[in-house]
């Protein structure tokens, strides 16, 4: 037997094996369930939302909260959702892509000019668009990982280039012109085009307006006619990117990559495989996007997704994302688009002069970040 | 219990390793056997980070013999060395401060239920497993949820080293594990690693810090200037020889009787 | 923790006070949705003469606009002013396809729509009542005509847009004003691109004595220089759609003939003015209203520059 010779404390036959330490120690002070919920990264995002609601019920049109007002505020918060949770999968796996505003705007001339230039059926159009952005998510991930450059600055290169190309493409495609027309009729009907574009459930809104239960126009047709399709996508998204990074061993990866992706490396997680699948996720959200908006209007421009990047990742941060990664959640940004929503559609509501609704934009979003940020030091406990 | 068997879990005889013209190992031998902790010592440069790569996997040698188990052996990636049972321990310990304990614990190797597309992770049997394990540890882990990041330093290498273990580990190499560690956390890891060695493991237990060396391992090697000095049993040497030979003894000395014998 | 909450509901307090009581005085109120921002010089004139109307009138006025050319929000905007249910509600039409869905929803929910600036086409078929802005046609065909009378014979049209149907536009009225020989010479919306390739063309065809610019900080401003430095200042006539101020002061010194002012204050104030009156009395002209072709010379650019540091033009 060998001897051990401590300095300090007394070893024994290593005491912590003996007698099995009863499931619930002492020393564990039952967490209430309010502090378990705090807990949870989205809260915080939840909070801000409910503040952001009182100040909307106090100051706007009450128009604002029907049936037809929340799916007025829903739907521009469904288009950049779709963005805001794809970049906040990203943001946890440690990385930014500034480039998806300008990749909303390339999808749409990609899709536009597959349906108006080669002709091919919505279907295949649909498929081509997402795999074409897939590609360039793809090439900036690769980028990114080989060059070890910071991806800040790789993606915001490929915003101006895209940005660029689209409006290149654009006057090419389009014989001079900065928009893309026709599109909307070119798609035609059928089965894809109504789970791409119009509204789901168009049949019990009907019902429900005949039965008075919810509101109609002077001339009869209900004054929401179904539910947008763009909100459809967006729960399901919010909910599979949480489902995937919660419970899955992707979702473990994901976490790894961002916290540290050095010891996530050490530990067998194959790393650059996430980053790059990552990026990728947030170039096909974004050709979505484009998607989903052009067969709605018909059109494209060289305009479509301007700034969208942006208000992608405040979005995600206000839904618990750190911007170092390695935290935070899908639900979260779910949360923090519907508050970029309601407040860029809400202050229409209001009687503010619209000269001031950048300054009430900003000032609400800051105070919403720090609610939130307020909130998760808390429970978390860092001091 | 600490039987030595025929032959040593890792034998490596006259390891050269060259970087360019930078000689990094000039003939490093050293054994380790089946529950002995064999420690490595050395000062700053003397080569044990090589030695340690080299021995995960990372570099290959430029010459010299490399058995496992008896069997001659050559990795050519850190995968290869993991799945011959010799798990490294780096100083950062690979573990995320923000993630919880269990996610940390099966990071790489989560267990997967269900279908494609639909396979998910097991956690139930991730945060059972987690328990079980710091509670053989003697880690107090509130809630499997909470982050590693609310751990001490000691526990975190409780937890990395129980990792390596849980993992099927036959080899263990610990990089320093004690240096950044106060006097109780200390101890915490050194009641562990005896654990460890207990249950049939080999440990390499890496360290400039003698004293911590003393009071766990069973042989030492003392490696300097990328050469080994030679290797002792406890028995053979006293703790201050040992630290004469790791430092270059005289200058040593002298400084501590300065000191009043405080080095 | 107090102290942030104390603070937030004075924050909240603040706010509260100094927001105007948003009573429902939803009867005599107007929203106007462009796509033009209020930061942008032209449209900032178009809001003045909203503003001026709501006062005039005395209505409540709103305009909301998207931070940037966006159809999309624009298409959502209408949608909110829609669900406000205000007196009347005015549009400028940029494209009628992403649009008009949300326009057509207005129409079907009662509400008076009147379309301004931009989509005069389509403004009918979507269910406006009219439309008030610058017919394109006619606004060339009026410069064209008075540049004739001027004496012109062989023209060019600089189209720093091709395909850009307005400004498509108003170049054949012009052709059709001018009656001579017209070239449209397409170029790039770059100001040192359009003066190389004027002084070019001018260069290439000695007989051009009239130049049609069709924006005039764009191209108006840089084909005067070019024409200045091909040193045919006296004999060709430099003549541009919208104003700017340096073309003002050209047209003032003498080196441009004049601009063709599209008269946006006339594209917030009238629309406004026709909605407030149509509230109250149920009263709307029968047909569009052209806010233009107003064609500034020499002898009204001064006060128009006037105006124009005002914001009035």
């Amino acid at each position: 037997m060998v001897e051990i010779s401590q300095p300090t404390a007394p070893v024994g036959p290593a005491d912590a094996v003996a007698s099995p330490k009863p499931v619930q120690d002492e020393r564990l002070r039952e967490a209430s369930l309010l502090t378990k919920a705090m807990r949870r990264p989205e809260l915080g995002a939840l909070a801000g939302l409910v503040l952001v609601t009182i100040f909307f019920l106090s100051t706007a049109d009450s128009s604002m909260f029907t049936l037809a007002g929340m799916m007025n505020i829903l739907t521009p918060a469904s288009q950049l959702g779709i963005l805001a949770v794809a970049a906040a999968l990203l943001m946890i796996g440690g990385e930014f892509d500034l480039s998806i505003g300008s990749m909303v705007a390339f999808a749409g001339l990609i899709f536009g000019a597959f349906l108006l230039l080669t002709g091919w059926p919505l279907p295949l159009a649909i498929a081509a668009t997402l795999v074409v952005a897939a590609l360039l998510g793809g090439l900036n991930g690769q980028i990114v990982i080989r060059t070890r450059l910071p991806s800040f600055i790789v993606t915001l290169a490929f915003l101006f280039i895209l940005r660029g190309l689209s409006l290149v493409g654009l006057k090419w495609a389009s014989g001079g012109s900065t928009q893309m027309r026709g599109i909307g009729d070119q798609a035609g009907e059928g089965v894809v085009r109504e789970i791409f574009s119009g509204n789901a459930l168009e049949g019990l809104f009907a019902w429900l307006a005949s039965h008075d239960v919810i509101a109609k126009f002077p001339n009869g047709t209900p004054t929401v006619t179904g539910v947008p399709v763009s909100i459809v996508w967006f729960i399901l998204f919010a909910l599979v990117a949480t489902w995937i990074l919660l419970r899955t061993r992707a979702g473990n990866w994901i976490f790894a990559a961002g916290g540290d992706a050095n010891a996530a490396r050490n530990s067998g997680v194959p790393v650059d495989r996430v980053k790059t699948g990552l990026f990728m996720l947030t170039a096909c959200a974004a050709a979505l996007v484009a998607i989903l908006t052009v067969l709605d209007a018909g059109s494209t421009d060289a305009r479509r997704g301007f700034q969208k990047e942006f208000e992608a990742i405040i979005a995600a941060v206000i839904g618990g994302c750190l911007l170092t990664g390695g935290y935070g959640s899908a639900i979260g940004a779910f949360f923090g688009a519907i508050i970029f929503g309601m407040v860029s559609i809400g202050l229409t509501y209001t009687r503010f002069d619209s000269d001031w609704f950048q300054v009430f934009l900003g000032a609400m979003l800051l105070l919403a970040v720090l609610f939130n940020n307020f909130i998760r030091r808390k429970v978390t406990g860092e001091r | 219990m600490d039987t030595v068997s025929n032959a040593p879990l890792i034998d490596i005889r006259n390891v050269v390793k060259h970087f360019g013209s930078v000689i990094a190992l000039s003939g490093v031998s050293l054994t380790v056997n089946r529950g002995e902790v064999m420690c490595l010592l050395g000062d700053n440069g003397a080569g044990k980070s090589t030695l340690i790569k080299t021995l995960a996997g990372v570099h290959r040698p430029t010459s010299g013999e490399f058995l496992v188990d008896g069997h001659h052996i050559t990795f050519t990636s850190p995968r290869d060395a993991l799945d011959a049972g010799i798990a490294t321990v780096y100083q950062d310990l690979a573990m995320i401060p923000l993630m919880s304990v269990t996610r940390n614990f099966f990071m790489g190797r989560e267990p997967v239920k269900g279908v494609w597309p639909f396979r998910f992770v097991d956690f139930d049997h991730c945060d059972a497993v987690t328990r079980e394990e710091m509670h053989r540890i003697g880690i107090d882990v509130r809630d499997p949820h909470q982050a590693v990041g609310t751990l001490s330093g000691g526990e975190r290498q409780c937890v990395a080293i129980a990792r390596a273990v849980y993992f099927g580990a036959k080899v263990l190499i610990l990089d320093e594990p004690t240096s950044a560690l106060g006097v109780a956390q200390t101890s915490m890891v050194l009641k562990y690693i005896h654990q460890v060695r207990q249950k049939g493991l080999g440990v390499i237990f890496i360290t400039h810090n003698v004293r911590h060396a003393y009071a766990v391992g069973d042989r030492f090697t003392v490696l300097n200037r990328g050469k080994t000095l030679g290797t002792y049993k406890k028995s053979e040497i006293q703790i201050d020889a040992l630290q004469n030979l790791m430092a270059g003894g005289k200058e040593l000395q002298a400084v501590s009787a300065e000191l009043g014998g405080m080095v | 923790m107090k102290s942030l909450i104390t603070g937030l509901a004075a924050a909240a307090a603040l706010t509260l006070a100094a927001v105007a009581p948003a009573s429902a005085q939803q009867n005599s109120r107007i929203i106007v949705v462009s796509h033009g921002q209020a930061n942008d010089p032209f449209w900032s004139v178009v809001k003045n003469g909203v503003t001026a109307a709501g006062q005039d009138m005395k209505v409540q006025v709103d305009y909301r606009a998207p931070e940037t050319f966006d159809m999309v929000a624009m298409g959502q905007l209408i949608d909110a002013a829609v669900n406000q249910k205000p007196a009347g509600l005015i549009v400028s039409i940029p494209d009628a396809s992403a649009l008009g869905p949300a326009i057509q929803k207005a129409v079907s929910a009662g509400i008076p729509v009147v379309s301004m600036n931009s989509g005069s086409d389509v403004s009918k078929k979507l269910g406006a009542l009219l439309h008030v802005g610058q017919d394109e046609l006619d606004a060339g065909k009026a410069a064209g005509a008075k540049l004739k009378e001027m004496g012109g014979k062989v023209g060019l049209c600089v189209n720093h847009e091709v395909g850009n149907v307005s400004l498509d536009l108003r170049c054949k009225g012009f052709t059709e004003g001018f009656g001579g020989k017209v070239t449209v010479l397409p170029v790039s919306n770059d100001p040192a691109d359009i003066r190389a390739k004027v002084k070019a063309a001018l260069a290439s065809d000695t007989s051009i004595d009239t130049v049609m610019a069709l924006g005039a900080s764009l191209a108006g401003e840089p084909t005067v220089a070019a024409v200045k430095e091909a040193g045919k200042g006296g004999a060709v006539r430099v003549a541009s759609f919208d104003l700017s101020a340096n073309f003002l002061k050209a047209v003032s010194a003498g080196e441009a003939a004049f601009a063709v002012d599209q008269q946006q204050y006339l594209q917030g104030y009238l629309p406004v003015a026709f909605l407030a009156l149509n509230a109250k009395y149920g009263l709307i002209p029968g047909g569009n209203v052209p806010s233009g072709p107003n064609l500034i010379t020499k002898e009204k650019a001064a006060q128009v520059v006037d105006l124009s540091a005002k914001g009035i033009r």
